[in-house]
């Protein structure tokens, strides 16, 4: 296994202010969030499950059914602490998400933005161990990695855009996806293959797939849809086609690849 | 339309008009004022004999959601085509199944709002907008499921726990009856159902520790006739299922629309999960009547009988399924029957005059029983209460189905569901109790994505509670059924499909993508001698008819 040990600290210097919170429905229009120490976070986390995991999840990664977006990495709607302020006390307007109570006091409010907050991780707040650039470099040189994945256009189509990989992934789930790329699978990199009532079969990347139909991508970036019906056999295979890089990289290489990786973000 | 036509001639002749030149002129002119004759009770005791109307949630009062129309049946529901769709103005998701008589149809759209259309066209008379406080109490999406009528009269539940009146042919509100208090978690969602002269509805807010009933209102003037509370108090029988003082928050919400048998004079209604819902400890005992069937009198509603599904239930079982009445073969004898697929894995057929158990069988994957007793209570497996770390069990907390609606064939004699074979992380938090806050005391996480269980719509028949068919479909759906004489089973999936089964098999006759999650139960109807089948997809209400001639 990578040597990779990774220390997310929070460094909260908490700035004397002379802003004042006051209980009631105020909105946030420029401050910082004072309240964002362990304690606040915990708390932040309780009031979480109790009013918000109906839709967001117990573990606040959304919801398809219900609307709820993952709260656990990039925000949509807001990029600050105020931002997400602003939304939990006002709500999203035509959408399920109502505000809090009005009667909430302000503190609860900001210790469940410093939860949710919690949530992303902030690359400032991270060391790790190995080299952008030599992840960079590993990446489209030895580790090959660019003939499936594309970083800003450049790359293949057989695996997941990574251009802004490190906003949705924190390290240590990069380091899974390297090692052991078959323990979460997205349901579009399942690979299906399917034979139609001629006889005729094709293998892909599972596109997409309904009650009634289903489109595939095959290894020549061809786009296949089929109507059920058509096919005299559907096989899925629940699998990444990603092989693990355990043997094939050191755990130096690993590092490093998790490094650039974590590294790629809007800004970068 | 008939009616109308027959009311329009006279006028029309005396105008020196012929009803055939108006109809060349001008394709609105039958629509020009809503002319729906009053609904009378004794039309809606007989609502399945005038199947062009379509005039309760449920289509008639035994909620079989079985319709007599034929015109569209197995052999040309291939050709369907859509006549119209109507947009709801505001962005959420459609829960609704519209009411229609006479050629008007009502549909009531998110949050809490009301529109009367034509029938035919899908173009608007009227539309009410039921103004909401901006700090409703509510667990699960802004939605309205449907309206009831009497006489002129449509009744509307409200997200802010009202029940509204609101004249049908402008509009125009009534009365507006508060039900309960919102800011103590209270909300409304699912239609009334009419019951001689008095108006019953349910009450959501099961997650806000609330105490569960049903009410029945005075249609004329909206004052309370009587309340039936689903969970006892004290010196009530049952009230002692519960630990200390736990009834008084203990849940048991009837958001979901019940049935009627005139005969037998007994509604029966559905009552949700004990609260709260994933932590059992602070309300040992069965927790009487939450996760059961409740058998009322149509008078007075006094409870008759009970029927618990899911005792101390710890999963969020609710057994909020709208229940099926019918009369079938059972053993050599009819049987007076309400059968139940229910949001805990298992079917029931159960005989509703007395609350006898039939039958029972799990119809979808579960972990959490071994099995039913002689009188239907479940075995339990031991271990399976969530805990603070976390137990996987099935089914996950959606259910195995949960409020849509299910259908019954009398042509088959098959009872329909839309089934969930899923599992979930069941956790459980130590929570006190807050007027207005959530109230549940845990919650579920999903181990796999969405798209590795399995979903279907399945066939069961109530006389042996074995599974005939089943059609696989994805992911998980919401949607309602309904059958009709034409042979068919329609319904839809939260892939955006709408589509028509062959309801003695389970054969695909038809299908058309909409797009949008379907999240809503079709409903069928007949205007000018044409039958056309509506359903609601993501925002919009679709309707489908055969070509013209």
């Amino acid at each position: 296994m990578s040597s990779i040990s990774i220390q997310i600290r929070y460094l909260l210097t908490v700035a004397i202010s002379c802003l004042l919170f006051t209980v009631g429905t105020s909105t946030a229009e420029d401050a910082g969030n004072l309240y964002n120490t362990n304690f606040d976070i915990n708390a932040g986390l309780k009031y979480f499950e109790r009013q918000c995991s109906r839709c967001h999840g117990f573990d606040a990664k959304g919801n398809d059914e219900t609307g709820a977006p993952d709260l656990t990495g990039r925000l949509s709607r807001a990029s600050s602490d105020v931002g997400v302020f602003n939304i939990i006390r006002t709500g999203v307007p035509g959408t399920a998400m109502l505000p809090v109570a009005a009667d909430l006091p302000d503190s609860q409010v900001w210790q469940l933005v410093a939860y949710i907050g919690s949530l992303s991780t902030d690359p400032a707040n991270i060391d790790l161990p190995g080299s952008v650039v030599a992840g960079s470099r590993l990446f489209r040189n030895r580790g090959d990695c660019n003939s499936c994945h594309m970083i800003d256009g450049e790359g293949g189509r057989l695996g997941p855009d990574l251009s802004r990989v490190g906003e949705r992934r924190n390290p240590e789930e990069l380091l899974t996806d390297i090692l052991d790329p078959h323990q979460e699978v997205a349901p579009r990199w399942w690979t299906m293959r399917v034979t139609d009532n001629e006889g005729v079969t094709r293998e892909g990347l599972r596109m997409n797939e309904d009650s009634f139909s289903l489109r595939i991508m095959d290894a020549e970036s061809n786009l296949w849809s089929y109507q059920k019906r058509q096919l005299a056999s559907i096989e899925r295979v629940e699998e990444s086609t990603m092989p693990s890089y355990t043997q094939t990289l050191s755990d130096s290489d690993v590092d490093d690849l998790v490094a650039y990786l974590f590294s790629l973000r809007k800004e970068n | 339309m008939n009616r109308f036509i027959a009311l329009l001639a006279p006028l029309c002749l005396g105008l020196g008009l012929t009803l055939p030149v108006l109809a060349q002129e001008d394709e609105f002119q039958t629509v020009i004022t809503p002319a729906f004759s009053p609904v009378t009770w004794e039309r809606l005791i007989n609502a399945e004999d005038e199947p062009e109307n379509w005039m309760m949630y449920s289509g008639t009062l035994d909620s079989q959601r079985y319709s007599r129309l034929d015109q569209i049946d197995k052999s040309n529901v291939a050709e369907l085509e859509m006549k119209w769709s109507y947009q709801i103005p505001v962005i959420d998701r459609a829960e609704t199944v519209p009411t229609v008589v006479d050629g008007i149809m009502f549909i009531t759209e998110a949050p809490s709002n009301l529109t009367a259309v034509d029938a035919r066209t899908g173009r608007v008379y009227w539309r009410y907008d039921h103004e909401l406080p901006d700090d409703l109490r509510i667990c699960c999406g802004r939605n309205n499921r449907g309206v009831a009528i009497l006489g002129e009269t449509l009744f509307m539940s409200t997200l802010d726990a009202h029940l509204v009146a609101i004249d049908a042919r402008t509009g125009n509100v009534l009365w507006d009856t508060e039900v309960a208090d919102y800011e103590a978690g209270y909300s409304k969602t699912a239609a009334p159902l009419i019951v001689k002269d008095k108006v019953v509805t349910g009450i959501a807010g099961g997650e806000f520790g609330i105490r569960g009933f049903i009410d029945a209102y005075d249609p004329a003037t909206g004052e309370l006739e009587w309340r039936t509370y689903a969970i006892p108090g004290p010196g009530e029988p049952g009230n002692d299922s519960w630990s200390g003082d736990s009834w008084k928050t203990g849940g048991a919400a009837t958001w979901i629309t019940g049935s009627y048998d005139p005969d037998l004079n007994l509604i029966y209604w559905g009552t949700g999960n004990p609260g709260p819902d994933w932590n059992g400890d602070v309300r040992l005992g069965d927790n009487l009547y939450s996760d059961s069937a409740l058998a009322l009198d149509g008078d007075t509603g006094e409870i008759a009988w009970h029927f618990q599904f899911t005792p101390h239930d710890v999963h969020d079982y609710d057994s909020i399924q709208v229940p099926i009445l019918a009369d079938i073969e059972y053993q050599g004898s009819t049987r007076k029957v309400m059968m139940w697929a229910n949001r805990n894995a298992f079917f029931y057929t159960i005989d509703r005059a007395t609350g006898e158990f039939l039958e029972g069988d799990a119809y979808a994957s579960q972990t959490w029983a071994q099995g039913l007793d002689p009188t239907g209570r479940p075995i339990r497996v031991p271990g399976m209460a969530p805990t603070y770390e976390g137990i996987l069990v099935s089914p996950p907390i959606v259910g195995a189905t949960n409020w849509y609606s299910p259908g019954y064939s009398q042509q088959t004699g098959l009872f329909y569901v839309t089934s969930f074979d899923g599992e979930q992380e069941f956790f459980k938090r130590d929570e006190d109790y807050e007027e207005g806050e959530r109230f549940t005391g845990g919650g579920g996480r999903y181990n796999q994505p969405m798209d590795a269980f399995h979903s279907s719509i399945r066939a069961i028949n109530p006389a042996t509670a074995q599974i005939e068919w089943e059609f696989p479909i994805m992911p998980r759906s919401s949607a309602g059924i309904t059958t009709t004489a034409g042979g068919i089973v329609f319904t839809g999936s939260a892939d955006g499909y709408f589509f028509a089964l062959d309801a003695a098999t389970g054969e695909e006759l038809w299908h058309i993508s909409l797009g949008a999650r379907v999240h809503a139960a079709p409903m069928t109807y007949a205007v000018d001698g044409k039958q056309f089948v509506t359903i609601a997809s993501g925002n919009v209400v679709y309707t489908f008819g055969l070509k013209d001639d």
